[in-house]
């Protein structure tokens, strides 16, 4: 890249150059504009028909925006004796919180050692946790299953909760993060008197914060959308995740869409609520990640 | 992938006193948690292994260990064996197995198609809309995924769908969108098609901002040298972006495969189990079934190992593949 000098002398664009660059950026937005809006009509399509009636719905052809909108589905749903959602969210949320704390406190904590200390048999162990990312869940599924049924936590949410307390991503991330922290921070704990404890508690922890609210977040999003688990482990209605709700109304009895829409909506809307206001953490997690 | 394993190797060990504090802190705190651990992967993994040469069904009481043996018979290599075999299990197998497969590299090249493009597009935006733009591509992918699968479940209706009204409208034939097992098309069946959509939608946020952040690791120089040597945006691209997100690539796509190789939530909510003809059957809809309604764990058990294999298969292959020698 001996080029790489010349670079200097472009200067800003300016006469034809300019405008054609104008126009590239005004095509450019005009494209993005049109993907964005194609992304955004499933969601479109889905606040639409959680707003039509029943008869509205199933009515051939179909209409596109609701003819009389109406908060019937919600209200039914609300109402709904074999449907007790507001149970659904404790649960989702339940889940999702107590996961959440587990895995920042043990992430943090093994990142701290990994980070930080030598000891014997550390590439080795930390290699070990690298290779476990590597297993498809679907291969621990059913032995963890059996391991859950041998602890009596089936159709427990304590099943849903245990398996997930250690994360090896989790660990890992942490441990990169905390490399950055500058050692003599603990030091200087050290001399003051502190524990290890003491300096994992009050030096490592409060520099934390970005890298706890990235774990943590892309922690909450991932139970609170996870499904291939509850289903297996949750059998009674009562226990059910809001994601393990979502199929009811679509089930061989209803086959409701207004209803499964405004369900939809429901479970989908927190979500995005989360995500919108945490943005930055997200995407930052997310592009760190790229698995979860 | 180069984990920096062995990123801090620091000669500063057991600085300052109390070395003996430190071993015992690290001991003590590092223990339970990677015991714990061990229990839920490890454990977990080699009981797989062993289950994979059982005729297990956790119904029925077992030997002493891990129920293992007595009514739950040693059959050794019996499921193995039986995947070649024309027993109905054994064709339902190799039916979700080729699906899985043809899922998952038709998924590659189209993620890819989609979100290196849209990653150089949003990254060329010079407003204040860069952001905007950012946040509602990524959207889809923090949705529920129940939830899509039902939302695309209605865009795909017949008779109440989005998509058959906009069909009709520009004078087109309405589709049979998920369940027309005679319509083809390029010999892959619609309803695969369509699920292959929904799933574009939904994933291609993950791989949009891994784009987005290795293109804004790539020195704006490199680029700017190039067009100063007179090279138009298709050559900057090709000649000069491309190769410099090739060690994100190899990132990208193990992932990508990873996870389409494992993809359930989106077919077991969208199709009747993977119904018309188990056109739409993958391998991990086929575990579920088999270990959780037919109780066949010793076979699911099998079946995961072969979706294992799979993956690391396909995981080696692309790295040697795509491995570069240089870094910038």
């Amino acid at each position: 890249m001996a080029t790489t000098i010349r670079a200097s002398s472009v200067r800003p664009a300016f006469g034809v150059r300019g405008i054609r660059r104008h126009m590239g950026q005004i095509l450019l937005h005009m494209l993005l504009v049109a993907g964005c809006l194609a992304t955004l009509l499933p969601f479109l399509w889905m606040f639409l028909g959680s707003f039509k009636s029943s008869s509205e719905i199933i009515r051939i052809p179909p209409s596109f925006f609701p003819e009389n909108p109406t908060l019937v589905n919600y209200q039914t749903i609300f109402n709904d004796p074999l449907v007790s959602i507001g149970r659904y969210y404790l649960n989702s949320i339940i889940v999702a919180v107590s996961v959440v704390v587990l895995t920042l406190f043990t992430s943090s904590l093994a990142g701290f050692i990994f980070a930080k200390y030598r000891f014997f048999g550390q590439n080795v162990v930390f290699s070990f946790i690298l290779a476990t990312m590597m297993i498809p869940f679907q291969v621990l599924m059913i032995p963890s299953y059996l391991i859950l049924a041998k602890l009596g936590l089936i159709d427990s949410l304590w099943g849903l909760i245990v398996p997930a307390a250690v994360d090896a991503f989790g660990i890992f991330m942490m441990k990169q993060f905390i490399e950055g922290i500058p050692t003599e921070l603990m030091d200087a704990g050290r001399i003051d008197g502190a524990t290890e404890w003491g300096i994992y508690f009050r030096v490592i922890l409060p520099q934390l914060g970005p890298a706890l609210a990235t774990l943590g977040i892309l922690t909450f999003m991932f139970r609170w959308n996870n499904y291939l688990w509850p289903l297996v482990v949750i059998t009674s209605n009562e226990r059910r995740t809001l994601p393990i709700m979502l199929t009811w109304y679509s089930g061989m009895q209803y086959q409701s869409y207004d209803l499964t829409m405004a369900a939809s909506v429901l479970v989908v809307v927190p979500v995005l609520i989360v995500y919108a206001a945490f943005q930055r953490w997200i995407v930052q997690g997310f592009a760190l990640s790229g698995f979860k | 992938m180069r984990l920096p394993v062995r990123a801090n190797r620091s000669r500063r060990r057991n600085r300052g006193g109390g070395s003996r504090g430190q071993g015992l802190f690290v001991a003590s705190a590092l223990t339970p948690l990677m015991l714990y651990m061990v229990f839920w992967t490890l454990f977990p993994m080699i009981w797989a292994m062993l289950l994979s040469f059982f005729e297990y069904a956790p119904t029925r009481v077992g030997g002493p260990l891990l129920g293992l043996g007595g009514d739950n018979p040693f059959v050794g290599l019996g499921h193995f064996a039986n995947m070649l075999s024309t027993s109905p299990e054994a064709q339902k197998f190799r039916t979700s197995l080729k699906t899985t497969l043809m899922f998952a590299f038709l998924v590659l090249p189209l993620n890819l198609a989609i979100t290196i493009p849209l990653a150089v597009a949003i990254e060329a935006v010079k407003s204040r809309l860069k952001t905007v733009f950012r946040f509602i591509y990524f959207l889809p992918t923090v949705t529920s995924s129940v939830g899509v699968a039902l939302i695309w479940g209605y865009l795909y209706h017949p008779q109440r769908g989005l998509f058959n009204m906009i069909l009709k409208t520009v004078g087109l034939s309405p589709q049979i969108w998920l369940s027309n097992p005679r319509a083809f098309y390029f010999g892959v069946p619609l309803a695969l098609w369509a699920i292959i959509f929904t799933y574009l939608w939904q994933d291609m946020g993950y791989n949009l901002v891994i784009f987005i952040a290795a293109l804004q690791g790539i020195p704006k120089d490199f680029r700017e040298a190039a067009v100063v040597d007179g090279a138009n945006i298709w050559q900057v691209f090709w000649r000069v972006t491309l190769p410099l997100l090739r060690p994100t690539l190899l990132f990208v796509c193990v992932m990508t495969m990873l996870s389409s190789f494992q993809v359930f939530d989106i077919i077991q909510v969208m199709t009747e189990n993977g119904r018309p003809q188990d056109q739409a059957r993958v391998l991990v809809l086929d575990i579920y079934l088999s270990a959780f309604r037919f109780q066949r764990m010793g076979w699911a058990g099998a079946e995961a190992l072969i979706l294992f294999l799979v993956v690391l298969i396909v995981t080696v292959v692309q790295m040697r593949l795509l491995r570069t020698q240089w870094e910038y």
